[in-house]
């Protein structure tokens, strides 16, 4: 039992810590995008992919607690 | 695809330069580029120079530009009305219409400004007459008597018309009425009647308070209120009348003249973009050189088109593009029907440049590929192709919307194909319903083959990528670099061998000979790129893994898919329960076109491209008439 608590702590860790950086990042990438959008519009679509860059560091997180679940 | 240029050399005798620079132009197929010729080393008394324009011509074009800029002011002050254009020559009858334009300009100027003068005074007198038509049923309600004292006001808001009552009761000690009303216009008037003895300090309250009183004309002030409104009418309609004669008038002046002018305008704008153009020609004493690119295909049909205009006297010469001529060659990208929807996403990436390739049909052929590994769902594929033919068939074809509805199409194909290889329908919805099962396997529970499947993804692609960086350096002839690329190439490999020999023993996969490859190759690696060799091939490792979010995103779907499910099976009631699953469903979709589609790109643009494309080519833009 107490080994399960431990397996999902470590799991909502391997999420929870690169969720806040990928907030972190984005909320900065997501700034500058916005001023830039109002100077250059035509710079919508670059600007969402530059605002989704940082997901990988959710995702990679996300994977990892998925195997601490799954094959753990 | 990226179109296959031409360099090309333009000679002829001076004198037929501008005649060459309209043919150019009409065409719409050459773009000059003075670089190159400057580039060519020349002798002394070679005497290659920049065309100077002589004085007649210099003449000309500043009338020519003295003329367009009055025309101009012409246009601006004639009303808008779409009468054509006229298909007059204006070169023979130039003198004549440089005459017209100053007296037109200074017709259309003063009608212009009498028809302004005329609607401000209108727009004046509706405002007064809205303000008295408001204020009418209030003066009905005040007793008769020759000792009141009226004042019309504007009011901002009811808390200054509250605020003003409040004051004017004080200082009048009760002996004053205010009342208000809406006017037509949304203003707020307000009405207040005092004992004519102590108007005037009432009207220095309202002065100290900023109130605006209403000032009429002397002869309208003494009238009584019915006929002061008729008077007030009676104004209007005549400044009515009088805008309407200018508007007429003006109108009639931009009917006959409008065509005529916009067709000289058009001429003069074209003549002058020729004198510009003469800026990229260099000349001898007697010829004109002009250097340049054109497409490839283009090429005989110009020099078709210059023998028969010049007979010979001005020729094309087709030369050969140097390396150094490679970063300046203009890019041209035209891509065949089924890549050419997918150019929305290429668009949002620089153009590459002219020795590199072309990302659109890469992109047609993965990103597809890559929104289906990732959706993989029978059911919400058929959703979007729904939406996808409607996109098609609503939007005519090439605008941005049908092009979506196309590459949309596409992907939803790849959703439903995938979705039946891993069996899913609105999630587990088909297993439990239509006893679908999966052919290959439940992503939903083989969370391990599915990372491995996604990174496998990623290896291909990375190493096609890769291989297609070595065959761009062999098209710019730099084989060290080309070689350089393929080490590397080699390195990946052996470093991917080696992580599955880690994870997954196999009898004929040693990993001890892949690692001893690796150090072989490293030390070379370093001597030619320097210490950050080893980190790019830890960049590398980190490009692969990156492609996990495909087993990532479609795994957050599938849990999506099942939690809608379960919430509307948990319902107990068919309606509520489907409700339910149809709103969270449609959330998953939502999240499922968005997040397949930003993230295929992301891999595209910052794993994939990084290893071949090369950024910042210049966009080919030939010489066109303005005014085609």
């Amino acid at each position: 039992m107490e080994e399960k608590i431990w397996l999902a702590f470590a799991a909502a860790l391997a999420v929870g810590l690169p969720s806040l950086a990928t907030a972190w990042a984005q909320s900065r990438i997501g700034a500058a995008g916005a001023g830039t959008l109002a100077e250059k519009p035509e710079l919508t679509g670059a600007i969402i992919i530059m605002v989704a860059i940082p997901e990988t560091m959710v995702i990679l997180g996300f994977v990892v607690a998925a195997m601490i679940l799954l094959m753990l | 695809m990226i179109i296959r240029m031409a360099k090309v050399e333009i000679v002829g005798p001076k004198q037929d330069l501008l005649s060459t620079l309209d043919l150019l132009h009409n065409r719409g197929i050459f773009q000059p580029d003075p670089q190159l010729t400057a580039r060519v080393a020349l002798t002394e008394d070679e005497r290659l120079q920049t065309l100077v324009l002589d004085e007649n011509e210099l003449r000309e074009r500043s009338f020519f530009q003295d003329l367009q800029e009055r025309i101009i002011a012409l246009l601006e002050l004639l009303p808008e009305i779409d009468n054509g254009i006229s298909p007059l020559q204006p070169l023979p009858v130039m003198t004549l219409l440089d005459e017209l334009a100053d007296q037109h300009l200074v017709t259309a100027r003063d009608q212009t400004n009498i028809l302004n003068e005329c609607r401000r005074n209108a727009e004046a007198l509706q405002h007064d007459l809205h303000f008295w038509e408001a204020l009418e049923p209030l003066l009905k309600e005040l007793p008769k008597s020759s000792s009141l004292e009226l004042f019309g006001v504007t009011i901002r808001d009811s808390r200054q018309l509250q605020k003003l009552d409040t004051l004017l009761q004080e200082r009048t000690q009760g002996r004053c009425y205010i009342s208000s009303a809406t006017t037509a216009d949304g203003d707020l008037v307000g009405l207040i009647a005092t004992d004519r003895k102590i108007a005037e300090s009432l009207r220095e309250t309202l002065t100290d308070e900023r109130v605006p009183e209403l000032s009429l004309p002397e002869e309208l002030a003494d009238l009584p209120l019915p006929q002061r409104i008729t008077a007030l009418q009676d104004r209007l309609k005549i400044q009515l009348g009088k805008c309407s004669q200018f508007e007429a008038r003006l109108l009639e002046m931009s009917r006959r003249w409008r065509p005529i002018y916009r067709r000289a305008f058009a001429w003069l704008e074209e003549r002058l973009a020729l004198y510009r153009a003469t800026a990229t020609a260099y000349t001898t004493r007697l010829c004109f050189i002009i250097q340049g690119w054109m497409a490839n295909d283009e090429v005989n049909r110009l020099i078709d088109d210059l023998n028969r205009a010049f007979a010979g006297r001005v020729v094309l010469e087709q030369q050969m593009i140097l390396d150094e001529d490679l970063d300046q060659v203009p890019v041209m990208l035209r891509n065949p029907g089924y890549f050419a929807p997918f150019e929305i996403f290429s668009r949002l990436l620089p153009l590459p440049k002219y020795s590199s390739y072309d990302p659109t049909p890469l992109i047609g052929l993965f990103f597809p590929v890559l929104f289906g590994m990732i959706l993989g769902d029978i059911g919400y594929g058929m959703i979007l192709l729904l939406l996808a033919f409607f996109l098609a068939r609503h939007f005519p074809s090439g605008t941005l919307f049908s092009n979506i509805g196309k590459v949309l199409g596409i992907s939803a194909l790849y959703t439903v194909v995938f979705g039946v290889l891993y069996g899913e329908f609105f999630g587990d919805l088909g297993e439990t319903w239509l006893n679908l099962h999966p052919v290959w396997f439940d992503r939903g529970k083989a969370v391990v083959p599915m990372i491995v499947f996604s990174l496998t993804v990623g290896v291909a692609h990375i190493l096609l990528g890769m291989t297609l960086g070595a065959l761009a350096e062999l098209r710019r002839h730099q084989p060290r670099k080309a070689l350089l690329k393929l080490a590397m190439l080699v390195a990946v490999i052996l470093a991917v061998l080696a992580l599955v020999g880690w994870f997954y023993p196999q009898s004929w996969l040693s990993t001890g000979p892949l690692l001893i490859g690796i150090g072989i190759l490293m030390p070379v690696l370093i001597a030619a790129e320097g210490l950050l060799a080893p980190l790019e091939l830890l960049k590398t490792m980190g490009n692969i893994i990156s492609y996990v979010r495909i087993m990532a995103i479609g795994f957050c779907s599938i849990l999506l898919a099942m939690v809608a499910n379960r919430l509307g099976g948990m319902t107990g009631d068919i309606m509520v329960g489907i409700l339910v699953a149809g709103i969270l469903h449609a959330f998953n979709l939502l999240l499922g076109v968005f997040a397949p589609t930003v993230h295929s790109l992301r891999l595209h643009y910052v794993e994939f491209f990084s290893k071949f494309l090369d950024l910042g080519g210049r966009r080919f833009e030939p010489w066109q008439k303005p005014h085609p």
